[in-house]
């Protein structure tokens, strides 16, 4: 098929949001359906049809989605309705909207990451003992030790005791 | 005006602890939370006001509850029931938000109801969390009564609390998605921001009833 020219293309938008907790790994085919079933049971298949949002990118812990120009308001509040991709919970944070992917991509490389835990990421909260996941300044995640308590909890430096 | 999530469920009860809970929300444009069962105090710069749910089926069981929770000086909830309950409820001194009116009875908030908290400065609360997590009908209903609220609430001029009902900080939306969603039910961006500060001018002081002028 023959490229159309400029002028007769769809106009896109590129949003970036943020994958929530950090270190949650999607494929972005996963992350791509459970968007599109937010779109849908909100918006219904017409508006989808209308939106094409599509996957992109994920980067860095950071998610790239295009949509059609104009419709950056319906997609944004479906985003806000996606609670997990399979069976791992997660959130999505607008970051930014642009028209091209490179400027989401320098947003992407300016913005702080977190970090996974330490080598000996023993600590104590709430007299248990746990092992940090990851960490972001003051923002600390962890999972309770033992096979039976590997569910994450999101706690602060300050709250941890060094075990 | 201070821009409050009416409920967030931290530690035991969800798996965010409350200063993270006030991390996260002062990241995403929050000045104060409230939580359910925990100890009023200002974490990173909100204030961390301490909730009280009341799930009763009776009256008799709320009135003793409220006087206590009253005592201790926490934002009260009640859990909507019957119109007979929410009418009872909302004439309870010490009652400051009616939540649950999606799950409540179809007829539980009329415009009796509505004229009462109106008059008592009741608030009812809007629990964001049916219009995030829930899909079809559920979902739907959802949208359904808070239309039917907004236009009592338009009519009546009693105050709206927006709540994210978070029992984790991934439950947690920031002030501009709340607006979004609420714009599914009719709420235009003011009206949102109006229900964001309800909590603000619900716990301050009230003004004394004489005043000395000279």
């Amino acid at each position: 098929m023959t490229p159309r020219p400029p002028t007769l293309r769809e106009n896109r938008r590129y949003i970036l949001a943020r994958i929530e907790p950090a270190g949650t790994a999607v494929e972005p085919k996963e992350l791509y359906y459970a968007i599109a079933d937010a779109v849908t049971s909100l918006w219904g298949d017409a508006v989808a049809g209308v939106i094409v949002q599509a996957v992109m990118s994920i980067e860095n812990g950071h998610v790239i989605i295009r949509c059609l120009r104009g419709t950056e308001r319906e997609l944004t509040i479906a985003l806000s309705t996606v609670t997990a991709c399979r069976d791992t919970r997660l959130a999505l944070r607008i970051v930014a909207a642009s028209g091209t992917i490179e400027s989401l991509r320098d947003r992407i490389r300016g913005g702080s990451t977190a970090e996974p835990g330490p080598e000996n990421p023993a600590a104590v909260f709430d007299r248990k003992e746990i092992a940090i996941v990851y960490c972001n300044g003051q923002k600390v995640d962890v999972t309770g030790k033992g096979f039976k308590n590997a569910h994450r909890l999101f706690v602060t430096r300050s709250e941890l005791e060094n075990g | 005006m201070k821009v409050t999530d009416a409920a967030v469920f931290p530690y035991p009860c969800g798996d965010t602890s409350v200063r993270r809970f006030a991390l996260e929300a002062k990241a995403l444009g929050f000045d104060s939370i409230v939580a359910l069962d925990t100890q009023p105090c200002t974490c990173e710069g909100v204030d961390v006001l301490s909730g009280i749910l009341i799930r009763e089926g009776q009256v008799k069981d709320v009135i003793p509850r409220v006087k206590r929770a009253r005592e201790a000086g926490s934002v009260v909830a009640v859990c909507a029931g019957d119109n007979g309950f929410n009418r009872a409820v909302i004439s309870l001194k010490g009652v400051h938000i009616l939540r649950g009116m999606h799950t409540a009875d179809k007829n539980g908030f009329d415009h009796v109801a509505a004229k009462m908290a109106a008059d008592t400065g009741v608030a009812v609360d809007i629990d964001l969390s049916v219009l995030v997590s829930a899909r079809g009908m559920a979902r739907q209903r959802a949208i359904h009564r808070y239309r039917d609220i907004l236009v009592l609430e338009q009519r009546f001029g009693f105050p709206l609390t927006l709540s994210s009902h978070a029992r984790s900080y991934l439950d947690l939306r920031s002030v501009r998605e709340i607006t979004g969603l609420c714009s599914l039910i009719g709420m235009d961006s003011d009206a949102a921001g109006r229900a964001l500060g309800t909590i603000g001018r619900l716990t301050e002081p009230a003004e004394p009833a004489v005043r000395v002028v000279s």
